[in-house]
């Protein structure tokens, strides 16, 4: 009788190759979808705004709807803040206010492989943000983004790695990141349809919430339909600043499902330039395309 | 791994190069996945044609939540399973015709492998697709069985029971062919 680790080593000699035509055809369509999403979405945007600033009627109408937007938008922040004992205008304001944040988040996918950091350290200022990602304590990646130059480098610190890449980035990439900035979270909580959901002790802070299951709150493209979002926000009753954000989302009938907490905040602070200075050894290797 | 994070961040950039890699990184891995699970050469092919240029087409959007083979491997198995059920639909017509290609590339040692996978995949057509599935996933995509659950929306003991029934067929299968 043949075992069945047999069968096994079998099945893993299995090993089909593409061939030649396969691959030019592979990649000529596939590079052809890559630079056409690209001319798509640097072209969206002034073409919309080019086809309702020409007529006068789309130009009335879009006036129409912006004032209706911030009428409701007020009518949003106050009807919020009224009936608890955060005011949610105000929170923000703070927000927005804040020169520097300083948070932690953490991501828990349930797919979640080897190489996915326990948590990441967020350093965020008006004009720069760090990110450095942990495992087992020790730092294994590290992001810089510099908003005046729109430039990104990417540090890696396995040993097996040690490289670095620096790329240049647009500002539709920059917010569709919207995960990992809280400044840009707060806003899009307000601007959903929410439920208010009381007092709470977060972290030993006495916190009031707002939840929201707005698929709006989601910005994925129609290539990844979002399918379904809860998302918390805890804010503190003293400091008026967010104190936790919890977040899961889940896309493509269920193929992608994200799940992120953000928590470990210090509102409120000046980062000094100089940690957002990339740090990178000199024996790291420079993989930049 | 942290080189295809930086791979699919260069994609979102629109780097070719980085398109480019990952489909050389991946298009064997996925072709033999994908013709495990069909059979059939010219729809393997197709599967992963189509996968690769619908993350092309989404590449701009896309975020990494996992890895980035796991997610290749699950947009393979979903594509070949909407085939298969397709399949069910029409008449079944799967190549008979050409085998695996083997990995050995000595003449005789070649030939003996190809004939002793052109009998595994005759037998592994005759098992159960889901079953088909896990032992390929588990096996061959080197998945584990909570990730291979979530793809089947089973449970973990199902799909532990699919492998197990699936393993058992096969060997079966094949020791009875040996014995004629």
């Amino acid at each position: 009788m043949r075992p069945a680790e047999d069968i096994k080593r079998l099945i893993e000699n299995l090993s089909d190759k593409t061939s030649i035509q396969m691959d030019q055809r592979v990649r000529e369509d596939m590079l052809h979808e890559l630079e056409k999403s690209n001319q798509t979405s640097a072209r969206i945007e002034p073409n919309l705004r080019r086809t309702i600033m020409k007529s006068p009627i789309t130009k009335l109408a879009a006036a129409a709807v912006i004032i209706t937007a911030i009428t409701l938008g007020l009518f949003e922040f106050i009807g919020t803040g009224s009936s608890s004992g955060v005011v949610w205008a105000e929170v923000a304001r703070k927000v927005q206010a804040s020169p520097g944040v300083i948070y932690r988040s953490r991501e828990f996918m349930p797919d979640s492989r080897d190489d996915e950091s326990d948590y990441t350290m967020n350093y965020l200022s008006s004009t720069h943000s760090r990110l450095d990602s942990y495992k087992e304590d020790q730092i294994f990646k590290t992001i810089y983004d510099d908003y005046n130059t729109k430039t990104v480098i990417l540090v890696d610190h396995l040993p097996s790695h040690k490289s670095y890449v620096k790329m240049t980035f647009d500002e539709k990439i920059q917010q569709s990141n919207f995960l990992t900035n809280p400044k840009s979270m707060v806003q899009r909580f307000l601007s959903c349809e929410h439920r208010e959901l009381g007092p709470k002790t977060v972290e030993g802070v006495l916190c009031e919430g707002i939840e929201t299951t707005d698929l709006a709150f989601d910005r994925s493209g129609p290539d990844y339909p979002t399918y379904s979002v809860m998302a918390r926000i805890w804010v503190s009753v003293e400091t008026g600043y967010p104190v936790q954000i919890e977040i899961e989302i889940v896309r493509n009938n269920g193929q992608i499902r994200l799940a992120d907490v953000l928590d470990q905040f210090q509102w409120d602070v000046e980062l000094d330039e100089s940690m957002f200075e990339p740090n990178i050894p000199p024996d790291y290797i420079d993989i930049s395309p | 791994m942290l080189e295809d994070k930086l791979l699919v961040l260069k994609c979102r950039h629109g780097n070719k190069d980085a398109m480019c890699r990952i489909y050389e990184k991946y298009k064997d891995y996925l072709l033999t996945l994908a013709r495990g699970f069909l059979g059939e050469q010219a729809e393997a092919e197709d599967i992963v044609h189509d996968v690769f240029v619908a993350f092309a087409r989404s590449a701009r959007q896309f975020r990494l939540t996992g890895s980035l083979k796991g997610y290749l491997v699950t947009c393979v198995s979903n594509r070949a399973r909407d085939r298969i059920r397709a399949r069910m639909r029409q008449a079944e017509a799967l190549d008979s015709t050409s085998p695996f290609a083997a990995v050995s590339r000595n003449p005789e040692q070649h030939a003996a492998e190809v004939e002793e996978l052109t009998r595994l995949r005759r037998a592994m057509r005759q098992i159960p697709y889901e079953q088909r599935e896990a032992v390929l996933l588990h096996v061959r995509g080197e998945m584990r069985f909570r990730e291979i659950a979530k793809l089947q929306g089973v449970s973990v003991s199902t799909v532990h029971g699919r492998y197990r029934y699936g393993l058992d067929k096969l060997r079966s299968l094949l020791n009875s062919e040996v014995k004629q």
